[in-house]
């Protein structure tokens, strides 16, 4: 089955997956960052990962690629990508403009958006039928709603989910078709849901956006449990509720613009994420928080600096600046971790 | 808050901020009406065309601490805005713009964004971020801006600007309106294949109109300013005049001669960025600036330096590479004053602006921007110099595909990784041996 790439998680994947084609989320290391010719170093390493990973054939069993257009560095991405068209094997190639604002008419307009992706994927892979589209609609319906059991079951204290276990469900829902993935996930919870955990460790959430693949696994070494990734490698890649409209393209335009928004988003909904973090410390009973911030990403890098500087977070917060494939400072990771313990131990006794 | 409170809050903090300023600025000794007298000593009617520009920029920065050109109180309503919201619709609503980036570039030319920058980084603000808005960030935790009334923000062009307009909005508790700016919508009117890009373009067009209307309400409900329809359209003829004479200018010095002393002032008009669209003063401005050339108009004849094209801005802070370039160069046109849009129409004056911002070719593939400047170059262009602030994702990260497709057109290009306001890390002595090889180069 051919298989179509995808970026960042304000992709509708639904609407790829009715192409008949398996989405394919290029969200990890291509470990080719360095073959980036074209774009320079004032990119994140994210993009240039990919530049370079499709420089070098990192993506060649791919058909097409969308390319969304999230944020300048992703905008300069789908130039790379045009530009050398000619050695890039993936022949579809589809820029998705995404709204940074939530409002009715922004969901129309991306709605439009939709369906002109919905038209260039039907011209390379054929016809695509409204029914289609509700049907991977439901599909992916039930990878949220197995997916917040997983993120439910992370709420409570004694849970035996880690975050290193969360972090291989996320790769594989990037990677597998979606039916495949949802019996995982069900497999997964069956396996979790009567294990409960007695060693109470602190409690991390990681804020941010793409993440780094080294940084769970430094923190849960460090004596610390991940309980949630608000992240796009993360939660966020899960998040949204349906609304019940009749047009697929607006239902899923809503469903995508309405989510847990990320740093990229602004206006109303990105004041409502400061908002919102608090409710996700509680629910999640988070002891701290680490923002992986990807260097030469302004949006992560202003949104570290207005939670740091104009929120009223009482938890312990940590920036770790990096990149894709940068090693973790580990000392530095652990000497947070044993700051919350100790705070931990202050706050029980 | 009531808009009559703010209004009364906002009085008492400008004061403060323009004495802040000043002593940013090492004019702490300077009473601020002193200041503006200062500014204001010649006679506009007698300055050179570049010098009417830098009178209208500050008299509109004085304005927004609530001072005219007299030095007295008056009160101006001040809108902060990122770069390509439209200030015709700002002016029609009694709104002085407020230009982040400007202010930044100004700091620098002041020797006084360095410090600013170390301000923000010294306060969660991530080294590599763009150095405008580092300054910006300073600035504001040094409490030596104007407190606005109101923030418009759009997302063309770059994240942090609009990203940080955000954080401005939290720290002066001040609403924040945002415009979402479809990207692309010039690649797909260049490349248009059929009746559904078409009515794309109209889609985005309409999705801005009604956009500019919400936030036209917006304004009115926090500040209960109105639009005045009336003054739209005036203003929307200024804009036009302004449009008309800047574009003769820049043929005169890009397809024919002139023997006016043009130097790097050139690139300071930087008409594609100003917040003065829509002004009288602009109108005069480029008209002065096209009358000063028409003037001094001459025959094509043998070129002594050579003719440069420049690309993006330049250093504002103090240094050694304009001058140098000042002797070495001529500059042929700057791609910052190349006039990319259309007439406004007065009778439809919001959509025609709408059009006009989805339009901007700024906002579109590093592809099509570059075609534009190929095929507006002439041939008797020695080169193009670019230089882009290392920090800046939208313009440096599409240079080596911009070079490419000029080499391949024929026009050498140099690209000058610098900053514009951020002097920290220059080195004129590695940058000139560049510049030598290029003029070198290119005089063979
Ligand atoms: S941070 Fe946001 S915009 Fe960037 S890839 Fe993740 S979801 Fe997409
Ligand atoms: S990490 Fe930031 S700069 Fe990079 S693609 Fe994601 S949002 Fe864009």
């Amino acid at each position: 089955m051919k298989k179509t790439g995808w970026f960042c998680t304000y992709t509708p994947v639904e609407l790829i997956h009715a192409a008949n084609t398996i989405p394919y989320g290029i969200r990890n290391d291509s470990k080719a960052e360095h073959e980036d010719v074209l774009l320079g170093d004032s990119m994140c390493s994210y993009v240039r990962s990919c530049m370079g990973g499709a420089l070098t054939n990192a993506y060649d069993d791919l058909s097409g690629v969308v390319i969304a257009h999230s944020c300048e560095c992703m905008r300069r991405l789908s130039d790379g990508w045009a530009f050398r068209q000619n050695q890039i094997k993936p022949k579809l190639i589809h820029i998705l403009d995404i709204p940074k604002i939530v409002t009715e008419s922004s969901i129309k307009f991306f709605a439009g958006s939709l369906k002109r992706l919905k038209n260039d994927l039907e011209n390379e892979y054929g016809p695509i039928s409204d029914e289609s589209i509700f049907e991977s609609i439901e599909k992916y319906k039930t990878t949220r709603i197995l997916f917040t059991q997983v993120e439910d079951m992370r709420k409570n204290i004694d849970s035996a989910v880690t975050g290193l276990e969360v972090e291989e469900l996320v790769n594989d829902y990037f990677a597998m078709p979606v039916e495949v993935f949802n019996e995982k996930l069900k497999k997964f919870i069956d396996e979790k849901k009567d294990l409960k955990s007695d060693d109470l460790k602190p409690r991390i959430m990681i804020a941010g956006g793409p993440g780094n693949k080294s940084l769970i696994k430094a923190i849960e070494e460090a004596g610390a449990l991940c309980v949630c990734e608000n992240m796009c490698t993360g939660s966020r890649a899960f998040a949204g509720t349906y609304g019940d409209e009749k047009d697929p393209f607006e239902l899923l335009a809503r469903l995508y613009l309405e989510k847990n928004p990320c740093p990229r988003m602004l206006g109303e909904k990105s004041r409502y994420k400061t908002d919102e973090l608090p409710r996700l410390i509680n629910d999640y009973k988070v002891d701290g928080i680490i923002y992986f911030s990807m260097k030469f990403c302004a949006n992560m890098q202003m949104d570290w600096a207005l939670l740091k500087n104009h929120t009223d977070i009482d938890i312990p917060m940590k920036v770790i600046e990096g990149d894709i494939s940068s090693e973790i400072n580990e000392r530095e990771v652990y000497s947070f971790v044993k700051r919350l313990k100790k705070r931990k131990k202050k706050n029980e006794s | 808050m009531s808009h009559e409170n703010t209004v009364k809050e906002n009085t008492e903090a400008r004061k403060i901020q323009l004495k802040n300023f000043l002593k940013a600025n090492g004019l702490g000794d300077i009473e601020p009406e002193d200041a503006v007298k200062m500014a204001f000593m010649s006679e506009y009617k007698t300055l050179s065309p570049s010098a009417k520009r830098g009178y209208v920029n500050a008299k509109q920065f004085f304005n927004a601490y609530n001072f005219n050109t007299s030095g007295e109180f008056e009160y101006h309503h001040v809108a902060w805005r990122s770069l390509f919201v439209p200030t015709e619709i700002m002016y029609a609503m009694n709104l002085i713009p407020y230009t982040t980036e400007m202010v930044a570039s100004q700091l620098a030319m002041a020797g006084a964004s360095s410090e600013r920058i170390e301000t923000a980084e010294g306060s969660n603000f991530s080294g590599d971020l763009c150095s405008f808005m580092k300054t910006v960030a300073g600035g504001v935790i040094e409490n030596i801006f104007p407190t606005p009334d109101i923030l418009l923000t759009s997302t063309h062009i770059c994240d942090p600007s609009a990203k940080y307009a955000e954080i401005a909005s939290h720290v002066y508790k001040r609403p924040e309106f945002v415009l979402d700016i479809p990207y692309g919508i010039y690649d797909l009117y260049r490349n248009k294949k059929n009746k559904a890009d078409e009515k794309r373009i109209e889609e985005a067009v309409e999705y801005v109109t009604e956009q500019f209307y919400e936030m036209i309400e917006f304004v009115t409900q926090k500040t209960g300013l109105e639009l005045d329809e009336k003054k739209l359209k005036q203003i929307c003829k200024w804009t036009n005049e302004a449009r008309k004479y800047l574009d003769e200018g820049n043929n005169i010095i890009l397809y024919e001669r002139t023997s006016s002393k043009k130097g790097i002032k050139e690139l300071d008009y930087a008409a594609n960025l100003m917040q003065t669209w829509g002004t009288e003063e602009i109108v005069d401005v480029y008209k002065s600036r096209y009358e000063d050339y028409k003037k001094n108009q001459h025959e094509k004849r043998e070129i002594t330096v050579p003719r440069i094209a420049w690309f993006h801005l330049r250093p504002y802070f103090k240094n050694q590479l304009m001058s140098y370039l000042d002797e070495k160069i001529e500059i042929s046109g700057s791609q910052v004053n190349f006039v990319f849009f259309d007439e406004l129409d007065p009778e439809d004056p919001v959509r025609s602006i709408a059009r006009r911002t989805v339009m901007h070719p700024a906002y579109s593939s590093v592809m099509a921007r570059t075609t534009i400047a190929i095929d507006k170059i002439p041939e008797d262009t020695s080169g193009i110099i670019a230089y882009y602030p290392k920090s800046c994702r939208h313009f440096h990260g599409g240079a080596i595909m911009e070079n490419e497709m000029f080499k391949k057109a024929g026009i050498p290009i140099l690209t000058i990784d610098g900053d514009c306001v951020d002097d920290r890390g220059d080195d004129f002595p590695i940058v000139k041996t560049r510049v030598d090889r290029f003029l070198k180069a290119i005089s063979k």
